[in-house]
């Protein structure tokens, strides 16, 4: 066996692939009159984890949060944030952790060992940021839940599909700019529903 | 009313001696505007406002179309969505839409319409011998006539008939337009923009409840822009046009124009198109042309208004003929005179109304029929004053004309006949409420003997019927009960809401009494205009017996095609009572069901057409797989590669043998992810594998992975996978492709139904890992250059079935389990997706030196059939893990699903198929998958039918076709013959039975 | 139909999917007969007016559900968290 053969390979090699790659193009697309009606941000290289509250461990989970995060267990249906980290309700006694790093969740396991299963999941979703004054207006195409203000507003989330596409989404305000996060191997297929209904606002995807 | 015409900036253009049947002013139209359009290839001209219909009208075009069975000219009955006659094609090229109601169709500069169901031209259709024909044409001509030989159903008889009777062309080219589909909620659904409509949403929009007005117009306000009626003080369009300028300054309210509720579905869910962009030429930059709402309401008021009932009497499918509300909407709103001498044919105080309008527009009516004995007084002077000659107590028995009515023949009170010069008539026969959407519920309507048409009954739960479509025909009635309701509605959501006072009308009289057919017509009488029933059709059906209303239904076509008799259903059941010597209500109505106006397939799709048919997963490796000239097949959602041809490979099968050729002598790789992967954690993770699995895990080490089998609680095997244990209470879990998210609904089912005392955490994984299947003789030394230097994957440190959490590029975290499909070593390793791609770079380049190749599926089944793994094709719900050779490793102490109902009599009995391989017994013999097993010699028959080949393979190891099947006790038969009979591909060969393990029996090279 | 999840709110139905009658329950243990097995497998009530069946919240929440819901006019009349009802049985069992 030659030598090269038995040495590691470049680690150049190495460099993750946004979930968006080959779907989304920075730009401004669709009608292209006047201000673009729609802003989708592409979020990559967030840190993502399933919590799992043990048995009837809820509460002592929601101690070691706020103790080592200063985060608070959202209730159903909600989230609850300190800037971009944070917490969405996914399923009974489950969310989904946010954070802006990808290892900025890495010392969740340990700090909730026995109280939780924590599941690393940055790189099983693509996130992407919708505002703009016609965001409503467009996610109400995709989303058969009521999104008006009355019933949906800055720190709701939901767990729902899109054109067939299981997402879940979450308000972070009242602009209103929603999260979405959708499975990765799904994300080619979901870009091309949004762009789809976001063409007649006028889209940038920055 | 000139105030109300939409305003523009435009220069004058055409004018009225353009549009000879133009009146001199009013309407709700533009006249600054006009609008050019061609019919049949003719240039007219029309204004901004018009419909295609008034504009023909205003250019004196009144035959429109042929109609579907005789080919008998046709003109425009209506002014609505109920149309049955002026059918037409709009537009051309790829958007071309037939079947089109012209009386819908809004006017756009350069519209082109075209002429249906005529053949070579609209006034010279020689189709139009069907008309002779009519005795074979009549009621159950198809069951009849056509009868024999069968034969010439396909290539004469069919063809002909729809050659002869049938509608438009569809567009033969796909659609370029965009079409949507989004959702709304809201407190208040109003259906309906009349005056019920409107007072409805002005009483629920001003408690600042939230509401939806659906219209289908394209300007709001229904009758009130059709009648010359007073409200408020002012006309009723004014006032309508005020009561939107209201609505629209509400913030919660939202107007949806030009948009038809076309079904209502339980639990306050509606259906709606808007026509987005139906009245222009194209759609704007990237608009849609229609979009689908999926409206969510707590409460829903209908005012979906009435439609007129046309009476039944001898060549009232002449152009001309009109309903009378028809013929005031041409004249009040579009300022067309659909005749100059209109004569009135009336059994309601309301078509009175049609007199004053026609001369008011500057029309004549030459003479008023009432079938009543008995009117108003007031009515009959004010006709008699206008120089029309009045007939009451008689009937319009027939009409003249070629291509249009040029008189009609009137029966009076004393049976003499007299013929009336006119080119109109106005029909007035009553109302009909529109009870279809409260109906769509399996509701039935009830009858209202008051007013003589089906009223709605029970109405699904948070709907509110008001106005005329709940058989309240007068103006005040209508505005008074759409803000009660309305505002009934937004107090029930929780806003605090009272109906203000109705606005003063102008007195109005309602009498009515119908006639639902004449006594004797002169020539055909039609019920149904659109499918060409006429009353001898229901006399027909009469007499062979179809009354029930459902048959009289199909042994007619009474009531089907594109209006779905919203003009004919009540004539047809009118006469069925009279014949049958019933009332009306004990001869019923038909089902209504959605859609309540025909809907375009392209609106239900959406988005959803071509490749976004559906959705698409892509695998991590799917960049690479495309600069490398994979090819893909469709796996589920799943867009896997199959393989992966080389340069001067010149078919599949070449490619396939290469690639398991090379995964045989030296390595390859192949892109697993679309494997479903389960983290399953908790203190009784254990427990919980145990009891879905139907083999023992309970001595699974840390470290190890074990191959798992799932039953379903019948017995039969639900799916396949491994568990790797990864931690004390950490374990891993993979299903197959196809069944992974059915598994995870079983583990759930079984988490939170079955047994919720576990405490045991699921958290699916697939899409967070990519996994790459790494097999063949080099696989270790392909890995040793990706995975991080001091992680010992030596044959002794890391045997065949263990696992391990590793880190590869340096820290990367990755999961290895050494298990394999294959048969050869082999290794897979999960990655990070976000790193899937560049894994499956650096494991190509680490491969290099080994002559890696990547596989796709195709290899990856080769590889599977030749060591007899079970896949898709066994695993088909039908089989046992007895079946499947899988018997053995069953747990016999752990209670598990599947574990009882397993050994049922006819699940264990010895005689049934199992699966075992087979060769072909001549050389280079090609194997069929699906074939059936039958002994040499037997008949082919149910009885001796002994299996199934359920998969079948070129192996390139053995250099022959091998197939693996489940065959009648098939383990004892090693060696034996039979025969694999295919009659669907015409093959029947002989084969040998063998072991399903083709290569490597002994697992030797698994495990070093 | 409309379908109100006890965690996520009313939703279209086509985000669940339905398994059926709730009321079989599994006979546990090594030494459950083959024939409560059988009957827990196969047998079903199929009554025209209330029942109560297994629905899942494919689409959002993953949750089993119990829908108590008339069969001839949709009308739902609750919808509990099938992990609940199932521990009250549970419980109602072991006391």
């Amino acid at each position: 066996m030659s030598e090269l053969a038995t040495t590691p390979v470049p680690s150049s090699l190495w460099q993750p692939r946004g979930a968006w790659e080959g779907a989304a193009t920075r730009g401004r697309h669709g009608a292209s009159a006047g201000a673009a009606g729609i802003r989708l941000t592409l979020r990559e290289g967030q840190g993502l984890a399933t919590i799992i509250a043990a048995d009837g461990r809820e509460a002592d989970l929601q101690a070691i949060l706020a103790e080592r995060f200063g985060l608070s267990l959202p209730e159903a249906g909600a989230t609850t944030f300190d800037g971009e980290r944070g917490l969405v309700w996914s399923a009974p006694g489950q969310w989904l952790a946010v954070s802006p790093e990808r290892h900025g969740l890495r010392e969740w396991p340990a700090a909730l060992r026995d109280v939780a299963a924590v599941t690393d999941q940055s790189d099983g979703r693509a996130l992407v940021r919708v505002s703009g004054r016609s965001a409503r207006a467009l996610l109400a195409k995709g989303v058969s839940i009521d999104l008006h203000p009355r019933a949906f507003g800055p720190g709701r989330a939901a767990v729902t599909s899109i054109a067939h596409i299981g997402v879940q989404l979450w308000q972070r305000d009242a602009g209103p700019t929603y999260d979405i996060a959708v499975a990765r191997s799904f994300a080619g297929s979901f870009w091309r529903w949004l762009e789809h209904a976001a063409a007649e606002f006028g889209y940038e995807v920055v | 009313m000139t105030t109300l015409a939409l305003q523009s900036a435009e220069p004058l253009g055409s004018t009225a001696h353009d549009q000879p049947f133009r009146t001199a002013s009013g309407g709700l139209i533009d006249r600054n505007r006009p609008r050019d359009f061609t019919f049949d290839g003719k240039r007219l001209t029309g204004f901004h406002g018009d419909t295609l219909a008034s504009a023909l009208l205003a250019n004196g075009v009144r035959l429109v179309g042929r109609s579907f069975k005789y080919h008998r000219p046709r003109g425009i009955l209506t002014a609505g969505s109920e149309e049955p006659n002026a059918l037409v094609e709009l537009r051309s090229g790829a958007r071309r839409e037939p079947n089109t109601r012209a009386t819908m169709a809004e006017l756009y500069e350069g519209l082109e319409a075209a002429s249906q169901n005529r053949w070579p031209s609209l006034a010279v259709d020689a189709l139009s011998v069907n008309a002779l024909l009519a005795p074979v044409f009549a009621a159950g001509f198809y069951y009849k006539t056509f009868m024999w030989p069968a034969s010439l159903w396909e290539k004469l008889y069919e063809p002909m008939i729809r050659r002869a009777a049938g509608l438009g062309r569809a567009a033969d080219a796909p659609d370029p337009d965009i079409y949507d589909r989004a959702h709304a909620h809201c407190d208040v659904l109003v259906i309906g923009g009349g005056p019920a409509g409107l007072s409805a949403a002005l009483a629920a929009g001003r408690s600042g409840a939230r509401v939806i007005l659906v219209d289908e117009d394209f300007v709001t306000g229904g009758r009130l822009l059709a009648e010359r009626r007073e409200v408020g003080g002012g006309s009723g369009a004014e006032w309508a046009a005020r009561a939107v300028a209201e609505l629209q300054s509400l913030p919660e309210v939202r107007i949806l124009s030009r948009t038809t509720l076309f079904g209502v579905y339980d639990h306050g869910s509606y259906g709606a198109v808007e026509r987005v962009s139906d009245h222009v030429a194209v759609p704007a930059d990237h608009a849609p042309r229609q979009r689908l709402w999926r409206i969510v309401a707590k409460h829903a008021v209908l005012a979906a208004g009435a439609i007129e009932r046309p009476h039944v009497f001898g060549g009232n499918d002449r152009p001309g003929v009109m309903l009378a509300g028809a013929v005031r909407t041409y004249l009040n709103r579009y300022g067309v005179l659909p005749g100059r001498r209109i004569a009135v044919f009336t059994s309601s105080d309301d078509g009175w109304r049609t007199v004053a309008d026609v001369l008011a527009a500057g029309g004549t009516v030459p003479a008023v029929i009432d079938t009543r004995t008995s009117v108003p007084p007031q009515l009959r002077r004010m006709a008699e004053a206008a120089g029309a000659r009045v007939v009451v107590g008689g009937y319009v028995a027939g009409t003249k004309g070629h291509l249009g009515l040029t008189a009609i023949q009137v029966v009076d009170g004393y049976d003499s006949t007299e013929t009336i010069a006119c080119d109109g008539l106005a029909m007035a026969n009553g109302w009909n409420p529109v009870v279809h959407l409260d109906s769509h519920l399996s509701r039935k309507p009830v009858w209202n003997e008051a007013i003589h048409a089906f009223v709605p009954g029970t109405l699904p739960s948070g709907m509110t019927a008001v106005g005329a479509a709940a058989g309240l025909f007068t103006l005040s009635g209508c505005l008074e009960s759409g803000a009660r309701a309305g505002a009934e509605a937004a107090t029930e959501c929780g806003f605090s809401a009272a109906a203000e006072p109705a606005p003063a009308t102008d007195p109005e009289s309602e009498g009515h009494t119908p006639l639902w057919r004449v006594p004797r017509p002169k020539g055909k009488a039609f019920a149904d205009f659109q499918n060409d029933v006429a009353a001898s059709d229901v006399e027909l059906a009469h007499r062979e017996g179809f009354r029930a209303v459902e048959l009289l239904k199909r042994y007619t076509t009474l009531g089907m095609a594109t209006d779905q008799g919203k003009t004919s259903n009540l004539a047809g059941l009118s006469i069925m009572a009279e014949l049958t010597g019933k009332d009306i209500p004990s001869v019923g109505t038909t089902v209504f069901r959605p859609p309540f106006t025909p809907v375009a397939i392209g609106a239900f799709a959406g988005h959803h057409r071509g490749k976004d048919f559906r959705a698409t997963r892509h695998v991590p490796s799917h960049a690479w797989a495309e600069e490398n000239g994979g090819v893909f097949v469709e796996t589920g959602l799943w867009l896997r590669p199959a393989y992966f041809p080389k340069a001067g490979e010149t078919d599949w099968l070449e490619t396939v043998v290469r690639e398991v050729e090379t995964v045989r002598a030296r390595v390859g790789i192949c892109d697993v992810t679309t494997l479903g992967k389960i983290d399953i954690q908790g203190p009784d993770a254990l427990a919980f594998i145990e009891r879905v699995c139907a083999n023992p895990f309970a001595t699974l080490p840390i470290g190890k992975a074990r191959y798992a089998v799932l039953l379903r609680e019948d017995g039969f095997v639900l799916d396949d996978g491994t568990v790797a244990r990864l931690a004390e209470t950490h374990y891993v879990m993979t299903a197959s492709t196809a069944n992974a998210a059915k598994v995870m609904q079983h583990l759930e089912f079984c988490r939170q139904w079955l047994w919720p005392e576990l405490d045991v955490q699921l958290a699916s994984v697939s899409e967070q890992w990519a996994q790459y299947a790494v097999a063949g003789p080099r696989a270790r030394d392909t890995l040793r250059r990706v995975i991080d230097p001091g992680f010992d994957i030596s044959n002794e440190a890391f045997p065949f079935l263990a696992s391990a959490e590793v880190t590869v590029g340096g820290g990367i975290p990755a999961r290895l389990f050494r298990i394999s499909f294959s048969g050869e070593l082999a290794y897979e390793l999960a990655v990070p997706a976000a790193f899937g791609d560049a894994a499956w770079r650096a494991l190509m380049q680490a491969g290099l030196p080994y002559g890696i190749t990547a596989y796709g599926s195709e290899a990856l089944s080769v590889m599977r059939i030749e060591k007899g793994h079970a896949a898709g094709a066994e695993i088909n719900g039908q089989t046992t893990a007895r079946d499947l050779g899988l018997g053995g490793m069953l747990a016999k102490k752990k209670d598990y699903v599947g574990r009882l109902m397993k050994e049922r009599p006819a699940l264990t009995d010895p005689d049934r198929p199992v699966l075992v391989g087979f060769r072909p017994v001549e050389p280079g013999a090609r194997l069929r998958a699906g074939a059936h097993f039958l002994a040499l010699g037997a008949e082919p028959s149910l009885e001796a039918d002994e299996g199934v080949m359920t998969s079948v393979a070129y192996s390139p190891s053995l250099k022959s076709w091998i197939g693996i099947g489940l065959l009648r006790r098939g383990p004892e038969r090693h060696g034996e013959r039979v025969r694999a009979y295919d009659p669907v591909r015409d093959a029947d060969i002989e084969v040998e039975i063998c072991s399903p393990v083709f290569v490597d029996p002994k697992e030797e090279k698994l495990r070093v | 139909m409309r379908i109100r999840c006890p965690y996520c709110g009313e939703r279209d139905n086509g985000e669940f999917s339905y398994l059926g009658d709730a009321a079989p329950q599994r006979p546990d243990g090594l030494d459950a007969s083959a024939e409560a097995m059988h009957d827990y497998v196969y047998l079903r009530d199929n009554p025209a007016g209330t029942i109560r069946e297994l629905w899942y919240h494919a689409s959002g929440c993953r949750s089993w559900l119990v829908v108590t819901r008339d069969t001839r006019t949709h009308a739902i009349e609750s919808v509990e968290p099938a992990r609940d009802v199932a521990r009250a049985r549970r419980s109602g069992e072991a006391a």
